[in-house]
């Protein structure tokens, strides 16, 4: 059994169709990229499985459950435990910036899962420690680099121990040193068998980190499979084009 | 000029000092909560509550503080049928007129204050599974207090001022007892007194506020 399921997935702004027909299975310990040009609805895939968009049709499963099925969404419950299993890395990181690194991670597992400090303390500081930031523990967001920000925010993430994590653009806000800390973060990440999806335009991270890649074009699925299928032979010319660009840039 | 004479000028004054600090400090308190509950009611997805609390508002800012001063103070009571259920203490019907007054331009504020904050916020919130109520209690409202915290500090600064206008409802307060003593021994030193004490308060209030800012600070 896949551990998302999406079929047929349709979604549209007033007039405008964003996703047309989107279908693909993701298993547990994948590490999906997901490239295509902008605008051709990645993020709106992305953000539809974690409910930050409002599907028009189509069916979401994960773990098992519906999230949608045929257009039509589950009860609130449901639906929020089905959350609780996937956390996201937004491209402009999203820290709460009132709050300290430590209070950024703590807020959540307090709150949400009414953990006690004897749990959420430690865990705060182990996530910390390995994304390399414990030594910002006490610093509020705004004194962080940009690269530092988007490793607190996967630390983050990870405190509320999501089965999968979904990241939208997490290196696009970055220039190419602090692109590089947050890359290596992720793919120690996968390493340790995170199922991961990752809108990206890295395509050497798409490459040498996913083992499934899938091209958007226009609100479709242009073309998916491996790397090495779709980055390094790709059968369609929207693909061959898209990827010239990319590399070429 | 003698210290006697002095204090028999400044202490009457301070006694209506009094009482411009008690309404600002009732109307600052009740006033700033009542204004975030109508921030809350405009942006409230029943649009009656909504269009009630936007008349409100734009009621209370479009017309004179003073006009509704009057109104609370001498006008309910003249209203047909219940008006006189509305025959209220002056000081209180005035200090009425000044928390629904307020109460309309710190709502104001404080929409400008929540449209100022990223929707990345509420996003991220939502993802970490946070309800509504704890993205508002614990993400919102601390980052939406510290940037309006600037205009806040201005409004109560004009408030300090407007409790003057008392003296047309016939409160006593500061400016009263200063125009008194005018009167009874024909000085103006009563005016510059009473301009020393709303500078002072103006200044004691610019520096809680400066303060809050800085604890509050995290840009
Ligand atoms: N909230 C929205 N309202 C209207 N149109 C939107 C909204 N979000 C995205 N779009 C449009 O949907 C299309 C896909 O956007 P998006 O999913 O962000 O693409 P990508 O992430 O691949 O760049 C674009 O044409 C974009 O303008
Ligand atoms: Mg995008």
């Amino acid at each position: 059994m896949s551990f998302i399921e999406v079929r047929n997935l349709q979604k549209s702004f007033g007039p405008l169709e964003v996703l047309k027909d989107i279908s693909f299975d993701v298993q547990k310990n994948d590490v999906m990229a997901i490239i295509g040009p902008s605008g051709s609805g990645k993020s709106t895939m992305l953000r539809s499985l974690i409910q930050l968009e409002q599907v028009g049709g189509g069916s979401i499963i994960v773990d098992g459950d519906y999230l949608v099925k045929d257009g039509i969404y589950t009860n609130p419950t449901d639906s929020k435990m089905i959350n609780s299993k996937m956390g996201m890395v937004f491209q402009q990181f999203n820290l709460f910036p009132h709050l300290t690194v430590k209070q950024n991670l703590e807020l959540a597992p307090k709150l949400v899962k009414k953990e006690k400090v004897e749990d959420y303390g430690h865990r705060s500081i182990e996530l910390l420690e390995k994304v390399g930031l414990a030594s910002k523990a006490d610093e509020l967001p705004s004194r962080l680099s940009g690269g530092q920000k988007q490793r607190v925010a996967i630390a983050r993430a990870l405190m509320m121990n999501p089965d999968i994590l979904l990241f939208d653009e997490p290196t696009s806000a970055l220039d190419p040193q602090l692109t590089k800390e947050v890359l290596e973060v992720m793919r120690n990440l996968a390493e340790e068998h995170m199922t991961m999806i990752v809108v990206t335009h890295e395509m050497e991270f798409a490459s040498n980190v996913a083992n499934h890649v899938i091209f958007m074009d226009d609100g479709k699925i242009v073309e998916a499979g491996t790397p090495d299928e779709v980055i390094k032979s790709p059968k369609e010319l929207r693909t061959k084009r898209f990827l010239n660009y990319e590399l070429n840039k | 000029m003698s210290y006697e004479y002095f204090m028999s000028m400044l202490i009457p004054m301070l006694e209506g000092a009094k009482a411009t600090v008690l309404l600002f400090v009732i109307a600052i308190v009740l006033s700033i909560p009542l204004g975030f509950l109508l921030t809350l009611a405009v942006r409230s997805s029943i649009k009656p509550i909504s269009y009630l609390a936007q008349t409100f508002i734009y009621v209370m800012r479009g017309t004179p503080l003073l006009l509704q001063l009057l109104f609370f103070v001498f006008g309910l009571p003249l209203l047909p049928v219940i008006g006189e259920y509305l025959v209220l203490d002056r000081f209180v019907a005035a200090t009425l007129a000044f928390i629904l007054n307020y109460s309309a331009y710190f709502a104001e504020i404080f929409r400008g204050g929540l449209i100022s904050i990223d929707k990345g916020q509420y996003e991220a919130s939502k993802v970490l599974g946070l309800s509504k109520w704890q993205t508002t209690v614990r993400v919102i409202l601390p980052q939406m207090f510290r940037v309006t915290l600037p205009p806040i500090a201005n409004e109560s600064v004009s408030l300090v001022k407007d409790t003057a206008l008392l003296y047309a409802v016939a409160v006593p307060e500061l400016l009263h007892y200063a125009q008194t003593v005018v009167n009874r021994d024909f000085t103006i030193i009563p005016f510059f007194i009473a301009a020393g004490i709303y500078l002072l308060i103006a200044f004691g209030l610019t520096i809680v506020f400066k303060y809050l800012e800085r604890k509050l600070q995290y840009e």
